[in-house]
């Protein structure tokens, strides 16, 4: 067995799916016994996946662990490696390193309301929260889940969505900027969305991922408009890492490293902090 | 890795007895020496084949000692695919090494690699292997370089600590100390002269005032980062020069068909490109922001996430401010500061 930190586990393609335009699901067995910690990867840790010979890059743990030993991803193509990702298929072998960074303190939101929103493939690293809170229904209050996307085929994890809408207390809201002649949900940002639903502040926290404006200016609404406080504005942020381990120094948000201080953050810790994450 | 230096013992010896133990080094089968050797006009670090290749002179090597231990690129595996079949294989560095005049701004530049990566979770695999394997030997400035500024931040030109074995030039001979147990086992039994004179020079590099590491955050909004970094051009030859500047990416380069290697090389924060993401956002899109981030590092981030208490991630050997082509002077910073708004 090796010390090395940086080799990653050999992991298989057992589910390959389109999912929306340039996102791909990706579920992964590990192989050979590896990884064991992933058994019980918190919700909003991640990963490094390698497309090997095209290199590694950081997503988002995409399902609860104690829905089953495999892992999922969603991944949108937009670079080297994740261009290298979308051309494998059903059998090929990715490497796995994680599961890295901190968490959504899911055990501390216990009888509280949570607003979870998400903004394109900001959705990934929320399902296992959604699914966390489905699987300990009766833990949790209200699930409000405000949904967001550019177009609706840019919407991730579309067909869990009755799932999602079928549990106690749970409500689903979809927004998009620019709609087509099917849809017939929301049409905006989602800040306009968040202004139309309108949660509860008392006993709430929130849960925000998305492209750093779109947390920008969630965040500044919640607290602004809706007087919610800094500490229950949870957010997870992404940052380029190439080692997700604290040493390679790429993702430092000020004193802050995102990869092992982070991603998770509540707004009173990342407010305190010398860089804004914009 | 220092130990208990409670059996430190000195020895004096001349220069004959200094060019017969290194020459001894130099030939031994079985570790490689790394000293001070002129290539192509200029000082370095370098792999000596025999005690001739030392340079004598030089106030220090123009690139520091962290390459021995965090090489500029370095493999962390192979990767053979053949069909959908993937190994990976590893090797690590197992060969032991000496280096011979290090200089003690360098040799507190490895200390603070440590921090990074041998005293913070998980330990770094290759730079440990590096770490253990190498004796270190310092050698006491006798002269110092005109941006050398050192005793600003708390070291000395005769400084031993984090070495293995200190040299200081004494009357036309060196006088001898080891500290350490992997020191010692590196002196010849028997044949040189036991002494008890104090070692100590009596040299001081500049002196500057450094702010102190709480009084950065107030000045973290100054329109002068900006101002400053105007004449900066996003070279990174700092960050190559610096004995702590610890920055990598790690990427995949093929070797032949169905053959890569996974490696690591240095990076810096001052690229333009350095912290731009998949989907094109790109933070600290300004070479200000990018500037101040490695003075912020050095003074405030580094010690604060690798625990270094009131001291700074600088060695104040001074090599950024004599490589910048375009005159950044991190000095100038420690005065210009606490004045700026």
């Amino acid at each position: 067995m090796s010390d090395n930190p940086l080799l990653p586990h050999l992991g298989k393609l057992v589910e390959v799916r389109d999912m929306a335009a340039e996102i791909k699901f990706f579920r992964v067995e590990l192989l050979n016994g590896g990884g064991k910690a992933f058994k019980s990867s918190q919700p909003g840790q991640f990963a490094f996946v390698s497309a090997f010979g095209l290199g590694e890059a950081p997503f988002g743990i995409a399902n609860a662990s104690e829905r089953g030993p495999q892992i999922d991803f969603a991944i949108a193509r937009l670079g080297t490696v994740t261009t290298g990702l979308h051309e494998l298929g059903e059998g090929d072998i990715v490497g796995i390193r994680g599961p890295l960074g901190n968490w959504f303190p899911m055990k501390k939101f216990k009888g509280k309301n949570l607003v979870v929103l998400g903004g394109g493939i900001g959705g990934a690293p929320l399902r296992p929260v959604i699914q966390y809170v489905l699987d300990h229904r009766s833990d949790y209050g209200n699930l409000t889940i405000l949904w967001a996307a550019r177009r609706p085929d840019l919407l991730v994890f579309t067909e869990e969505y009755d799932e999602w809408r079928a549990s106690p207390d749970t409500t689903l809201h979809l927004t998009v900027d620019s709609p087509d002649e099917k849809w017939n949900h929301n049409v905006g940002l989602i800040t306009g969305l968040l202004e139309r639903v309108s949660p509860q502040v008392d006993n709430t926290v929130t849960i925000t991922c998305g492209p750093p404006i779109m947390i920008h200016f969630v965040t500044k609404m919640l607290q602004e408009k809706m007087g919610f406080a800094p500490k229950n504005n949870y957010v997870t942020l992404e940052a380029r890492m190439h080692c997700g381990i604290g040493k390679c120094g790429r993702c430092n948000l000020g004193e802050k490293l995102i990869c092992v201080d982070g991603p998770v953050f509540n707004m009173e810790e990342v407010g305190g902090l010398l860089e804004t994450y914009l | 890795m220092s130990k208990s230096n409670s059996e430190t013992k000195y020895w004096l010896i001349s220069q004959d007895e200094l060019d017969t133990w290194l020459d001894g080094l130099a030939h031994a089968q079985a570790l490689t020496l790394v000293a001070p050797r002129e290539i192509s006009g200029v000082v370095v670090y370098s792999p000596v084949e025999n005690g001739g290749h030392i340079s004598k002179v030089f106030t220090r090597p123009v690139l520091s000692v962290k390459g021995v231990f965090f090489p500029p690129t370095e493999r962390l595996f192979t990767i053979h695919k053949t069909g959908q079949e993937i190994r990976l294989d590893e090797s690590f560095p197992e060969r032991e090494t000496v280096v011979f005049g290090v200089r003690p701004c360098d040799a507190r530049g490895v200390k603070l690699l440590d921090s990074l990566f041998l005293d913070t979770n998980p330990v770094d695999s290759f730079y440990l292997r590096r770490r253990e394997n190498t004796t270190l030997i310092g050698m006491a400035c006798d002269e110092l370089g005109p941006t050398c500024f050192c005793t600003s931040v708390g070291g000395a030109p005769d400084n031993p600590q984090d070495m293995d074995i200190m040299l200081y030039k004494v009357k036309g001979k060196y006088l001898v100390e080891t500290l350490t147990e992997k020191g010692r086992f590196l002196i010849p039994g028997g044949e040189w002269i036991e002494t008890n004179i104090n070692p100590k020079t009596a040299l001081s590099a500049g002196q500057f005032q450094v702010p102190k590491k709480g009084k950065w955050p107030e000045h973290f909004n100054d329109t002068y980062w900006m101002k400053f970094s105007e004449r900066c051009l996003s070279c990174r030859a700092c960050a190559y020069v610096c004995p702590t500047c610890r920055c990598f990416a790690i990427r995949d380069e093929r070797l032949s068909r169905g053959e890569f290697e996974r490696i690591r090389c240095w990076d810096a924060c001052a690229g333009e490109n350095y912290r731009r993401v998949a989907g094109g956002h790109k933070p600290r899109a300004e070479k200000g922001d990018r500037l101040r981030n490695r003075f912020y590092c050095k003074f405030y981030y580094y010690p604060m996430e690798y625990g270094l208490g009131a001291s700074s991630a600088c060695t104040g050997c001074g090599r950024c401010i004599d490589v910048c082509p375009a005159g950044v002077d991190i000095t100038e910073v420690f005065s210009d500061m606490e004045g700026s708004v």
